[in-house]
């Protein structure tokens, strides 16, 4: 089972998924997917990161 | 009637007026809940209805896959009521989960609600990573339930 593939998965369903509730031109869907798409996959990633220092 | 509910748009507006058509609202309401994408579908919306139906259905297959657990109410946790509630906004595809896993004897026992079992294996990798996938998918048709509702009402196009 691969962690990083199931974060991407996540991620990219519940992106899409906001991308389409809340916005409803094209623009605005993209504009939104990538942001939430980012701040979950990238954020995940680095606040990852960040722990590794801590015990 | 009102000129607030005059300005209601899709489902009050249309036939005999809003008093009478408030029960299609909440029928959409149950119909969407029973079946991701099917209340958008119903009121026209057709790319959200696909697009809503693909993700939830693929996040509660892909938790099944996971070996997840769907929750279900225990007698010792209050609070696993409310997961419960989260897992049951799959609608149909819960129940049925709840069918595969339990069997008809199983889902009308005489403990019911309590004593059923949820499916999943504990002792999987991805046994938490699943359960996560089908809170989510619960917890997001919740959601386009109350936007179909919203809709219909003509609080939102």
């Amino acid at each position: 089972m691969d962690h990083f593939l199931l974060l991407f998965w996540h991620a990219l369903l519940v992106a899409v998924f906001f991308a389409f509730l809340w916005r409803s031109d094209s623009r605005g869907r993209r504009a939104l997917f990538l942001k939430t798409f980012l701040i979950m996959f990238v954020g995940a990633i680095a606040l990852g990161w960040l722990m590794f220092p801590f015990p | 009637m009102t000129a607030d509910k005059k300005s209601r748009g899709n489902v009050e507006g249309k036939g005999s007026g809003g008093d009478a058509a408030r029960p299609v609202a909440k029928m959409l309401l149950v119909v969407s809940w029973l079946l991701p994408g099917l209340g958008h579908w119903l009121l026209g919306k057709r790319v959200r209805a696909g697009v809503f139906a693909a993700v939830v259905t693929a996040s509660f297959i892909t938790g099944i896959f996971l070996h997840g657990e769907i929750a279900i109410p225990q007698q010792s946790s209050p609070l696993s009521w409310f997961f419960t509630f989260g897992c049951i906004g799959n609608g149909m595809l819960y129940f049925i989960r709840l069918l595969w896993v339990n069997g008809l004897d199983g889902l009308f026992s005489a403990s019911f609600p309590y004593g059923l079992s949820g499916g999943g294996d504990p002792v999987a990798a991805g046994f938490f990573y699943g359960k996560t996938f089908l809170y989510t998918a619960g917890l997001m048709n919740l959601l386009v339930v109350l936007d179909v509702y919203d809709i219909a009402r003509g609080d939102k196009s």
